[in-house]
């Protein structure tokens, strides 16, 4: 049980940190000011990002939280907005 | 029944690492890294011949076709890009009269992107059928110089590779029997130039869900179930796409021959062949095995493509 709670505040943290890193990351893709996105912001249709900005994206936040995500299991539902993403990176991801 | 009865496949030894082209393709090193984490590509084969020696390297490798020229009807030629040398040169007629083909009727395929290599074998099925004679064949080739700008990169997608086929056609025969094909032109992707950057990222999003289709829809018409194809053999654009596509089928991405898109790169028409050559080389078809080959592309419109075959 303890680990399992361990493993649930290790996930929700590690989404956190992913949000923030996006907060930061996301202007500077865009090359346009944006703050205070909610996590239903879509990435492709509200942002104009594509799949490769998306990638790119992933890339960054790799870089800044030192860490892989495993890319093998991501699907175009993952990719859908910013919390879909944070989703997907907390639960998919390893130190690097 | 179409049936092909010999694929040869040429790739070229020289291999270039995606890096290497960063400066050429105008791609930053965020964009390679893309390339090669996320698509799976690592290095394109490039032929440092014409493009008559590109297709020749495949046909010379087409040992059925010996002794049987004279029964040779049709030479189809499938290109992604509709131009490959100015007017008044015709490295198509300039092969048929190298192989002694002089007497067949030649010409190109094109106008599905890297799909009408599909269209061009189920052509030559149907024209060889209508002809009636058992003992005729066609000579399917594909395999283009990555020459321009727009034939060396699919912006977000892939990078082109110079990789060549030849398939003899025939309009039956024991294996390699074409049991369906599906496919389908979607003339909405095309725009105005200002809206192209938008079409082509709709195409992106699109893609697998409606390849997804196509495929069912041929493997329904092969009176199969998806569960029963034994391989896919996908054209080499990337990996990503055929992951998602995977996903979207609920088909295992095991059973799709995606070996040759980090070691060989997206040859345009070409790849569906190539990798049904690396595919027998291999072992990975037995006789009666349904497989399955799938190709897209995209330019001005796009077209999504489907065919099931009984090795």
């Amino acid at each position: 049980m303890n680990a399992q709670t361990d493993t649930a505040t290790d996930t929700a943290e590690l989404r956190q940190r992913v949000l923030d890193s996006m907060a930061e990351v996301l202007p500077r893709l865009l090359q346009r000011e944006e703050h205070g996105l909610p996590e239903s912001t879509r990435l492709m249709e509200d942002l104009g990002l594509t799949s490769t900005t998306t990638l790119e994206l992933m890339l960054e936040l790799e870089d800044n939280l030192d860490i892989q995500i495993d890319v093998e299991e991501i699907d175009q539902e993952n990719l859908a907005s910013i919390g879909t993403l944070a989703d997907f990176i907390a639960t998919h991801a390893q130190p690097a | 029944m179409t049936a092909l009865e010999a694929v040869a496949a040429y790739l070229p030894e020289r291999r270039v690492p995606i890096e290497d082209l960063a400066d050429q393709l105008g791609l930053t090193a965020m964009q390679i890294r893309v390339f090669r984490r996320y698509h799976g590509l690592s290095q394109v084969c490039r032929d440092d011949g014409t493009l008559l020696d590109l297709l020749l390297a495949a046909t010379s490798r087409l040992d059925a076709l010996r002794g049987h020229e004279h029964q040779v009807r049709y030479v189809l030629y499938a290109r992604s890009m509709p131009v490959a040398v100015p007017y008044p040169e015709n490295p198509l007629h300039e092969l048929r009269d190298a192989l002694g083909l002089g007497h067949a009727v030649a010409f190109t395929v094109t106008h599905q992107a890297c799909a009408a290599g599909l269209l061009a074998v189920d052509l030559a099925g149907r024209l060889l059928a209508s002809d009636g004679d058992p003992a005729a064949r066609a000579l399917v080739i594909a395999g283009e110089k990555a020459f321009t700008p727009i034939a060396q990169l699919v912006p977000e997608t892939s990078i082109f590779a110079e990789g060549s086929s030849a398939c003899l056609v025939r309009a039956d025969g024991p294996r390699d029997r074409l049991l369906s094909y599906v496919s389908l032109a979607r003339g909405e992707y095309d725009g105005k130039p200002d809206e192209r950057r938008q079409l082509a990222a709709r195409f992106q999003q699109e893609f697998p869900r409606t390849l997804a289709q196509v495929i069912g829809t041929a493997v329904e018409r092969a009176k199969l179930r998806p569960g029963d194809i034994r391989l896919i053999l996908p054209h080499n654009v990337n990996k990503v796409s055929w992951r998602l596509l995977c996903k979207a089928m609920g088909f295992p991405v095991e059973r799709v021959l995606l070996d040759n898109v980090p070691t060989a790169g997206h040859s345009f028409c070409a790849d569906p062949f190539i990798n049904h050559q690396s595919a027998t080389a291999r072992g990975l078809l037995q006789p009666g095995d349904p497989y399955l080959v799938a190709a897209a592309g995209a330019g001005p419109g796009a077209t999504f493509s489907a065919m099931v075959f009984e090795h």
